[in-house]
């Protein structure tokens, strides 16, 4: 088991098959910090060998529910089931999570070894296993010519895999990723979600958490959207996608006024959804390509010079455009 | 308890590998405790030259020399005779001579009549106790004389026959003053500078693990090492005396290294083993108490490290770390008993002086216990939220 390139692409379960136990149940998930409603009633399944995608913009409440599965915050309200033990304020189900935060979580002044070697013992494990797995997830993380090197002489794609092997040294039956590729190089980003990929193909349950569309679509059997707290959406790529009919996506790069620009687009007939995105405006039209002239005529009368046109298929940034009338990454 | 052995072995990892700990924890305190007993060790072994001028050469003149060749003053004093008075003062600028006692010419004739001489002493602002020390002598012997004098005139007021005069200044030259102050130290053993400073640095360097441990977990809290944990089947709880686990490791061996040092090096008494031991049990327990209060009371790194900076210096000044807490005002001295490293300090210089075994040590121990106690049941519950939260 490495954590290198290969072929293949997204695989695992699939649908969930029905009458499988789930490995994670959660219903009506509810958090708030102070007036602040993080989380608002969040629920879904994920089941034995399938990558399961958490897409949405940042502050959309995905790290706060991924903290209340993995027993860091205890939700207001709801439910929380893992391979069939409650576990809410149950210590021991935390056995059967990884969980691999956000940001690095490592010791820079301990080995990796130590490193690895001090989080193992916390699962309680024996000397034998713990060296053992030690090896294992050196080994994973091609890191074992390494294994006595501190943490701070390693690159940031090296902290990112040790950051992963650590979450599955307990050999989990959830592994929990919360925005792993966050300010990660490509190589090592591709190599992660490789790795993923393969998790989910050895029989792990895998909760992945990305603001990045390309990464859910790449990498997950099924997506769930999430924004302001709700999860508005939850299907494959392919159900979410059909829920656009016969749509398309349309990215305008222009300069001047985006918002205007948006807005003048939103009054053109077929456009369901515009927003502004990363110095580009995105719309979600039927038959988008017949549409195209009305658009730029639109653009026009609202003096923005419109420099390139994108037509592309529904994919589920316009999913997440459509549903909720703003782009992923705003 | 697995847990907690594991964070502790890996808390003290980290910490051997930060160099400082061990200067912290061993060098400096050894260094800066040897070093204070070298500055001070003046108060151990005072002594000082004292110029004696002697004018008069007359028969009181002698009894105040013969006084100061006493054995008593000897251990103190080194009396060297100088010519003149000009002389006297030139060598005590010049330093030669700590202070100077001048007995003026027609001293002893002038004790029997109506306006006696007064006995002179020269003293310098460079060796104020010296000075002191010359004076006091002077004016015990004055003291002495005028008692005689008073003596003679009772007698003779009482109708003494002038013609036993010779036999009355025989009598009254043989009479003392009856009330004399004498040092008698209640220990056993007088207190060395060494063995008051080498615990008191030691305690006062083992305070800095407080902000140490504390940094160190909110250091862990920013690196997310503590949500980590917590994603393991961990308790707080255990995170917590995994913390304190390290804290006591830690201190135990930096308090007996110095003990060993400072009693090797320099000489230092802690007194009997098995007492100190169990004193610096305590002391260490009070200091785990304080950790998790500075822990529970912080909500940043920053923070920490400023209560904690508070909580050692604090505890440094008032419990008497820097100083000989017996010669602090009062004051001081009632607020070093709210101090566990007060207490500690009396507990260590009680059985170095004292000795006694564990019945010297048992009210300091108390004293401690009862502080961590308290301070303990605040910090457990401000605590477990910081690890919680």
């Amino acid at each position: 088991m490495t954590l290198t390139s290969s072929p293949g692409g997204a695989t695992g379960a699939g649908a969930p098959a029905p009458g499988r136990t789930p490995v994670l149940d959660c219903a009506g998930l509810t958090k708030s910090f102070g007036t602040r409603l993080a989380v608002d009633g969040v629920g879904f399944r994920i089941f034995e060998g399938e990558v399961y995608g958490l897409l949405g913009p940042n502050g959309a409440g995905k790290t706060t529910t991924m903290k209340m599965v993995c027993g860091l915050l205890e939700p207001d309200k709801g439910t929380i089931t893992i391979a069939g033990q409650q576990a809410i304020g149950n210590l021991d189900v935390k056995a059967l999570i990884g969980y691999v935060p956000q940001d690095v979580a490592l010791y820079p002044d301990l080995t990796a070894r130590e490193n690895l070697e001090f989080l193992a013992r916390l699962y309680k494990l024996g000397r034998r296993t713990v060296a053992a797995r030690v090896d294992e997830a050196l080994e994973l993380t091609e890191l074992t010519d390494r294994r006595n090197d501190r943490l701070d002489s390693f690159s940031g794609g090296m902290k990112r895999r040790m950051n992963i092997a650590a979450g599955l040294l307990n050999h989990p039956k959830l592994l929990v990723l919360d925005e792993p590729t966050v300010g990660v190089d490509p190589q090592s980003r591709h190599a992660i979600l490789e790795r993923v990929q393969a998790f989910g193909r050895e029989g792990l349950a895998v909760v992945y958490t990305t603001h990045y569309m390309e990464e859910a679509e790449r990498v997950c059997d099924r997506v769930g959207i999430i924004d302001h707290g709700h999860l508005i959406a939850e299907g494959t790529r392919r159900e979410l996608v059909a829920q656009l009919g016969e749509q398309d996506r349309i990215s305008l790069s222009a300069t001047g006024d985006l918002e205007r620009l948006a807005e003048a687009c939103r009054g053109v007939t077929g456009v369901t959804s515009a927003a502004t995105a990363e110095n580009s405006v995105h719309l979600v039209a039927g038959e988008g390509r017949h549409l195209l002239p009305a658009i730029l005529e639109a653009a026009d009368a609202a003096g923005i010079a419109v420099t390139s046109v994108d037509v592309v298929e529904p994919d589920l940034e316009a999913v997440f455009l459509n549903l909720t009338g703003t782009a992923l990454r705003e | 308890m697995r847990t907690a052995l594991a964070i502790a072995r890996k808390d003290l990892r980290q910490r051997i590998r930060d160099r400082s700990a061990i200067v912290v924890g061993v060098i400096a305190p050894v260094v800066i405790a040897g070093l204070m007993s070298l500055a001070f060790n003046g108060v151990n072994n005072f002594h000082f030259t004292l110029g004696l001028v002697e004018l008069d050469h007359g028969p009181v003149a002698a009894q105040l020399v013969r006084a100061l060749d006493a054995p008593q003053l000897k251990r103190v004093i080194t009396v060297q005779t100088v010519a003149t008075k000009a002389q006297a003062a030139s060598e005590i600028r010049s330093g030669v001579l700590a202070a100077a006692l001048v007995i003026p010419a027609g001293f002893s004739s002038s004790v029997t009549g109506q306006h006696p001489e007064a006995l002179t002493t020269l003293t310098s602002n460079n060796a104020t106790i010296a000075g002191d020390v010359a004076t006091s002598v002077a004016s015990s012997f004055v003291a002495q004389v005028n008692a005689d004098r008073l003596a003679f005139a009772t007698a003779v007021a009482a109708g003494a026959p002038r013609r036993d005069t010779a036999q009355l200044i025989g009598i009254v030259a043989r009479l003392r003053i009856p009330l004399q102050a004498v040092e008698r130290p209640i220990g056993a053993h007088e207190l060395k500078v060494i063995s008051y400073y080498s615990p008191g640095m030691a305690i006062f360097f083992l305070l800095f693990t407080i902000s140490y441990t504390a940094r160190s977990f909110f250091v862990d809290r920013s690196q997310g090492m503590i949500e980590r944990m917590r994603a393991a089947p961990v308790r707080p709880v255990e995170i917590l005396a995994g913390k304190a686990l390290s804290v006591f490791v830690y201190g135990v061996v930096s308090l007996a290294t110095i003990g060993v040092v400072t009693t090797a090096a320099f000489g230092a008494d802690w007194g009997a083993p098995g007492p100190a031991a169990v004193l610096g049990l305590a002391l260490v327990f009070s200091v785990i108490c304080l950790t998790a209060l500075t822990i529970g009371l912080a909500r940043t790194q920053r923070q920490a490290e400023g209560i904690g900076s508070i909580i050692v210096f604090g505890l440094a000044l008032l419990g008497g770390d820097f100083f000989f807490i017996s010669s602090a005002p009062s004051a001081i001295k009632h607020l070093a008993l709210l101090t566990p490293n007060g207490w500690a300090i009396r507990g260590f210089t009680d059985l170095a002086t004292i000795g006694g075994g564990f019945a010297t040590i048992v009210e300091p121990v108390v004293a401690v216990l009862i502080f961590s106690a308290v301070v303990g049941a605040v910090a457990l519950s401000l605590a477990r939220r910081a690890v919680s939260s």
